[in-house]
Order: C-alpha cells, then structure tokens, then sequence
C-alpha cells in the first residue's frame, strides 16, 4: 500500500500517459503511423478495381460535358476554351472528394463499425499515429485520383490541348498536400458525428461551398467580395491556383502566397484532425 | 517467482462512477489468473487499464515492473489483447489480417512470417490462411484473433470473454487451446462471466463485484471456504419453498445458509442426510438437486446474486 501511496498523484496532477504534450494535447506521432497507412493501403489493393473507376471517368465526364456542352455558350476573353479553362480544376476537385470520403466514411467505419481502431490501439501504435495514418491514406488517395486525371487529361491533349508544361507532375504534390489539409479537417467532424448520416452536414457546410468557390468552374475574383474571400479560405481554392499554373506552366511570384497557404495551415489541420479524432478514440 | 502485473488501489472513475474501484492483486510469470464477475463488475476496465488503452485514474499498476502511465509502448509490446468483439479486418484475408497487425508491433517481416504460420497451425486455420474473413466461423474467428495477439510473442496475454457467444463445440476447442498454451509458458490473464470456464482454466482468480475484489484465490479453495463442498437447489412452487426451507434450516449446522436467487433456493453446508430429507417432502423430487459446489455458489454466498443475469 505504502508503494501505491508514494506514486499515486492524487487529484488535480494526474500523469498524462501516453507521450501527451501538455500544451498540444495530443503525443507526437511517431513513424508507426506508417503501418496503419499500409494497413489502408492493403484493403485499398484488394479493393481497387472498385474503387478507381468512378474517379476517373467522373472528371472526365463533367469535363467533357461543362465544357464542350457549356463552354460553347461561354466566351473567356482571348482565345482561349472553357474546356481548358476547366481542365486544371479537375486536377484537384474530384480527387478532393477521394480524400474527404475516406477520411469521412473510411475513418467511421473504422471508428465505430469494424472496430479497427480499437484493434490497433491494442499495439505500440498510439492514437495519434492511427489518426495520422489515415489521414496520409486520404491525401494519399487524392494524389492517386489526381494521377488517374491527370493521365486522362494526357491522353486528351493531343485534341483539346489540356497540358502545356511538363510541370504539371507537380500536381501531384500538391495534390497530396491540399488531401492532407481536407483529411486533417474531415477526420475532426467524422470524430464528433454520431452517425453515418451527420457526416452529410459536413458535405453540406464545408465541401459544397469548397467545390463551388474553388475557381475551378468560374474565376471566384469577379464574385461578390465575400465570395471571394471566403474562396481563399479554403484549401482546395490554392490548390487550383497552383495546378491552373503548372498545367499551363504560366508560373509567377503569386503562386508562392497560395503553396505559403497550404503549408502554413498543413500542420494546424494536422493537429486539429489528431487532436479531435485521439479524444474520441481513447474515450471508447 | 516475479510479478508481470501488480496493482495496488487501482482505481478507474468515469465521472461520479467507479468502474474499478480500488483493487488489489498481483499475477505471478506463468500463471494462469481468472478475474471473474458478473457484467458491469470492472474486469473490462481493468484489463483496458492493463493494456494501457485506457488511463488510470489513481493506484499503482505496472505491467512487467513498467508503470503503465509512462511506457504504453513498451507495456503494450509487451501484451497480446483478446477483445470481446472480434475486430478482425473483414476486407483482408486470413494471413493478410496478421501480416498487417505484426507490422503495428514492428515485427521483422522475416520473423513475422514464421510467426504468422506457427500462430496458424497452432489455431487449425492453416487451411483456411487465404479466405477471406467472412469465411470463417465464429470459433475460427474467436481463435484467428487469438493468433493475432501471438504475433508479438507476448510475455502477457490477455482475453477478455474468450468464449462468450460461442457454441460449446468452439467453446472447447477455444479452452484446449489456451491450456495449450499455458503448458508453453505463456502467462494468461482471462475475464468471464462464466464460472465453469474459470474453474476449467485458472490457477487463482478474482472475484469481482462493483469494481472490488470480493475474494481471491484457487478455484477449490475459494469454492471449499465459501461453499462447502455440497449444495441443494430447490426449483420447488413457492409454498413448498417455504415449507421445506422450515424444516431444513433447523437442520443446518453453523456453516449452513440459504440463499433464495429469482425462484431459486439454495442451501449450502449440507449433506446427504439433508438432501434426504427435503426429496422426501417434495411433491417431485426430481426438482431438488444435490450437487457439487462450484464458483457460481461463492458468488451467490458472497453477494447473494447470480453471476449471469
């Protein structure tokens, strides 16, 4: 009793276990966040011929079909097609959805129907490197999908003249960095939805408007100046920016403020989708 | 011998609730130990604890003599955790689901592998390594999930309800397992509910009621000290209830007591002679059963339940 005495801290001081940063609230993820990033990677690779064709054919689809169908009504000034003007969008769009369901719908139902976290936490891997994990996963898939439009887009520009400079492999990158933003804010709603349908209240207040504003359909800069600065408040906006100008290879200094937007909040989302999803995980 | 779990006033509290509330207890390497009680009694939260899944919230518990509110990655390497729910991942085959759990620990893939086939033949699934998980029964779940807990080599392996929502066919295979691998060196902590399976399996157990010990020790001595070594049960109409235990009680010595559970009537320190008596009285002799004691009895003396509900 006496050895229970001396190291119990009684109230007010309880020991924070688990490696937590006072001040951040959560432990610095370590690198086994990686096994849970190949843990998703292996279902994906079982599952995959479901689940790449749908994010293929759908940009190509709404490409072909806004902007030969539309476009022929929409003058742009010089002489450029709405078929071009848009193709740079799709780039980063429809991959963004990839990213937000599976940090939406993949994360759910690993949180609360198949018990996958509860598992992992059972291992070395701690809950931060489980919500770290799948966060990778979802941009990782958004850089995927963004690699499958991008060869779509490849193929079709011999006739709609779509890529202009080889520096278009740099969406990729970019692509992955925007996911991990979506990702890092989608995981934190997905921790306080108590079912499958709240997840659609995000879809409606974040990802809607994001689609719309993400000046990938219409330039956002002759909106209505709210529209216009509520467009440069989300991630995916800086996104298509920057795939609009390695696309068309039309590069200036601007174009570091919106890679600046990206990289200033990638950890402050990081920490918000770790922070949030680590409280529900360890409450379970 | 040396203690790979030691816990002292170990408490867990969820609001004004006490799940665990205050309990005492060490498990020796090589042990076989039982926490055995009813739903709601803490055994969960206590293993939660022990698996550092869940925090402490006052006492001492250390796991391999690591307190486990500093290293839950070293203790949690140290554990191979059985849950309730068979968390398996339903999208990955047999061998893929252990594959990818040895990677949570580290596991050199090289060794992971020799593991993973060893942890197969041992369960009977090695037939079964490239199913998918949907192809499986639910003992054949039960015992995938046992395999995955091995991959570690864990010095601790832990099971919560091994058996519960099994059919006694799976239910058996699960226990000869487990005394399997007990005979290899692996100390086991077990929760149940049921008590035939601490009885079967435990060297020394727990009995837990409302988050406290209520008694610890070996099955048969906890069962000699507590109930004796014979029990009567009454399953008789409640006027014949009334009538019989008149005469019976009388009869008892100072070890005798009865206890009534729902319709059940039962009394312990009896004998023969005893049981004599009240199949004369009953109107159907074949509703009085005199029987062996077992951990359910010490349940009932200590807390006048039934361990299931």
């Amino acid at each position: 009793m006496s050895a229970a005495r001396a190291t119990s801290t009684g109230r007010g001081q309880r020991v924070r276990s688990g490696g937590v940063v006072p001040w951040l609230g959560i432990a610095i993820p370590g690198p086994r966040f990686i096994a849970v990033w190949q843990r998703d990677r292996d279902v994906f690779l079982r599952l995959w011929k479901a689940e790449v064709l749908a994010p293929t054919i759908e940009p190509i689809v709404t490409l072909l079909g806004l902007g030969l169908g539309l476009g022929a009504y929409v003058e742009l000034g010089g002489d450029r097609d709405y078929v071009e003007f848009l193709a740079p969008g799709m780039l980063m769009v429809f991959p963004m959805f990839g990213a937000m369901f599976e940090a939406l719908f993949g994360s759910y139902f690993r949180m609360d129907q198949h018990g996958t976290y509860a598992a992992i936490q059972a291992t070395p891997v701690r809950p931060e490197e489980i919500v770290l994990g799948d966060i990778a996963w979802a941009a990782t898939r958004m850089a995927l999908n963004t690699g499958l439009v991008l060869v779509m887009l490849l193929m079709l520009t011999p006739w709609l003249g779509f890529v202009k400079s080889p520096l278009v492999i740099l969406t990729l990158p970019v692509s992955l960095l925007c996911g991990l933003l979506i990702a890092g804010v989608s995981i934190a709603f997905t921790s306080i939805a108590r079912s499958i349908s709240q997840l659609s209240y995000f879809f409606s207040i974040y990802v809607l408007p994001m689609f719309w504003l993400s000046g990938a359909f219409f330039p956002t800069d002759d909106l209505p100046r709210w529209a216009d600065i509520a467009s440069n408040l989300f991630p995916l906006y800086h996104a298509v920016v920057l795939s609009r100008a390695l696309t068309e290879g039309d590069l200036s200094w601007g174009l570091l403020g919106n890679l600046g937007f990206l990289l200033a909040f990638l950890l402050p989302s990081l920490w918000l989708g770790i922070w949030a999803m680590r409280r529900r995980i360890i409450r379970g | 011998m040396t203690a790979i779990i030691r816990a002292e006033a170990l408490t867990r509290r969820y609001g004004d609730f006490f799940a665990v509330a205050g309990l005492d207890f060490e498990v020796a390497e090589g042990e076989f130990f039982g926490l055995l009680g009813p739903n709601g009694a803490g055994k969960t939260s206590t293993i939660k604890m022990i698996a550092c899944v869940q925090d402490v919230t006052d006492g001492l518990l250390e796991v391999g003599g690591l307190d486990v509110r500093t290293n839950d990655r070293a203790v949690k390497s140290l554990i191979g955790m059985v849950p309730q729910d068979d968390n398996l991942d339903e999208d990955l085959t047999v061998r893929r689901n252990l594959e990818v759990y040895a990677r949570y620990f580290g596991v050199p893939r090289h060794l992971a592998k020799e593991r993973i086939e060893e942890g197969l033949a041992l369960m009977q699934l090695d037939e079964k390594a490239d199913e998918p998980i949907s192809a499986l029964s639910g003992g054949m779940k039960r015992r995938l999930v046992i395999a995955r807990a091995l991959v570690n080599e864990p010095r601790l392996l832990i099971l919560d309800e091994p058996t519960t929502g099994l059919d006694p066919q799976a239910r058996h295979l699960v226990w000869r397992k487990l005394r399997l691998l007990r005979e290899r060196g692996t100390t086991i902590l077990l929760t149940t509910h049921y008590m035939d399976e601490a009885e079967q399996l435990c060297d020394r157990l727990i009995i837990m009621d409302n988050g406290k010990a209520l008694s610890e020790g070996r099955p048969r001595d906890l069962i000699a000290e507590h109930a004796g070594r014979e029990v009567l049960e009454l399953h008789l109409p409640p006027e014949e209830t009334a009538r019989v235990v008149e005469r019976l009680a009388p009869m008892l010595g100072e070890s005798g007591r009865i206890e009534q559970v729902e319709d059940v009537v039962y009394a312990y320190g009896v004998d023969e002679a005893h049981y004599r008596t009240v199949e004369e009285m009953a109107s159907d002799p074949y509703r009085v059963i005199f029987r062996r004691a077992n951990l359910e009895d010490v349940f009932l003396t200590l807390t006048g339940r039934g361990l299931v509900e």
